[in-house]
């Protein structure tokens, strides 16, 4: 069986943002969806919107699933494993070259400044994220209120996301968010 | 959300700081283990079974929600004793600046820790196996009704919601720095270079970290 050229392509976008992702793999979320939905059009931005809410509230490695499930999408079982292998291999292989040849510098002061040189950019990368996926969630008052409504109590009290996800899917499957 | 990795790690942080101590296997009382079931198993000075490694991520995955730093706290320190707090603290903070799903990071140290790279193996194995393997089967099915009118409606409410997650998750890292209008100027810039230009975010990425490494380089003794 020959590899499609478009999983290739996208096994190797994502094995390169995955080595970039400083700050988590959210921060990477606009790029991929740029990538599959606005530039190669493989996966509607609906059903892009839709993985993600099915990542997101299903327990487990969630990035990884997301990733697995929009190369499921598009190439079927080659293409889950591909682009989810594309996800994780890339920092496991940072992360135990960095644990073994690193670990006895822990202190060292270019840590300390790449850490906190990282902050800014990953919050700015973070939100970012969340703004793009509230677009893509629909752009309706009641979808950005939900929005704003989940960050305010998640910003104020100690609340288990998971209660914020399945309040906001029962709203949307009463209808009153469209 | 739940591989965002910085607010979860400074709560950890917060929770580390008043015990310092290493868990050693005499001492079995006195532990504020949340499980009231969890025993200390002996400590072993050599080689934690690989079986034991997968076990204990496998537990971190499913149970992560909210914040599998916790969880994975929890058992390689409090449980099983595999890692004093500090070793723990050092594993964080190498995975903090170091890229990917910073969780991971976690179970790839520890277990490089214990057993070397068949360790790591075994922590990743645990970690995404069978998660991932269920998950895929969950999610499948769910993308095969999803043009389902009511699925369609709940999954929107749901990423509506995730989003603001998201969002909030960002803004908590803010929140510290919130004095220091370079930081946040850095951050509304990478924001809206993200979320509204198409710039990719390898040239995102490439033209703001080199200024804010000299800023932070500068600003450093």
């Amino acid at each position: 069986m020959k590899p499609s050229p478009g999983l290739l392509a996208l096994t190797f976008h994502l094995a390169i943002v995955s080595s970039i992702s400083f700050g988590g793999f959210p921060t990477v979320l606009p790029d991929v969806r740029a990538f599959v939905v606005t530039i190669h059009g493989w996966i509607a931005d609906q059903d892009f919107t839709n993985i993600f809410a099915m990542a997101q509230a299903i327990p487990g490695p969630n990035m990884i699933l997301m990733m697995g499930l929009i190369g499921w999408k598009v190439w079927g079982l080659a293409g889950a494993l591909a682009a989810s292998a594309a996800t994780f291999v890339p920092p496991c292989a940072i992360y135990f070259t960095a644990f073994r040849l690193l670990r006895r510098f822990q202190e060292a002061h270019w840590q300390r400044v790449l850490r906190s040189a990282l902050v800014p950019v990953t919050t700015g990368l973070i939100i970012a994220s969340g703004i793009v996926m509230a677009q893509a969630a629909g752009i309706t008052w009641a979808a950005i209120a939900v929005t704003a409504a989940a960050a305010v109590v998640m910003l104020t009290t100690r609340l288990n996301p998971i209660w914020l996800l399945a309040a906001g899917g029962a709203l949307g499957g009463l209808g009153l968010l469209v | 959300m739940r591989e965002a990795p910085f607010p979860a790690i400074w709560g950890i942080r917060a929770s580390l700081t008043p015990r310092s101590t290493r868990i050693i296997p005499t001492c079995t009382t006195g532990m504020s283990t949340p499980e009231p079931s969890a025993v200390l198993p002996l400590q072993q000075p050599a080689r934690a079974p690989l079986g034991a490694i997968a076990k204990a991520f496998l537990t971190v995955s499913v149970f992560g929600f909210g914040g599998g730093l916790v969880w994975a706290r929890r058992i390689a320190v409090e449980q099983r004793g595999w890692l004093s707090d500090a070793e723990f603290l050092d594993i964080v903070s190498l995975c903090q600046f170091l890229p990917g799903p910073n969780i991971i990071g976690i179970a790839v140290c520890t277990g490089t820790k214990l057993r070397g790279a068949p360790g790591a193996l075994a922590a990743i194995a645990g970690f995404l196996v069978l998660p991932w393997s269920v998950g895929l089967a969950l999610g499948v099915l769910c993308l095969r009704y999803a043009q389902a009118p009511l699925l369609r409606h709940v999954l929107g409410g749901v990423s509506a919601a995730a989003a603001g997650l998201l969002i909030a998750t960002g803004l908590r890292l803010l929140l510290p720095h919130r004095r220091r209008p370079f930081v946040i100027g850095l951050a509304v810039l990478a924001l809206v270079l993200m979320a509204f230009s198409r710039l990719p975010l390898s040239i995102v990425l490439l033209a703001l970290l080199p200024l804010s490494i000299a800023r932070s380089a500068a600003r450093r003794p």
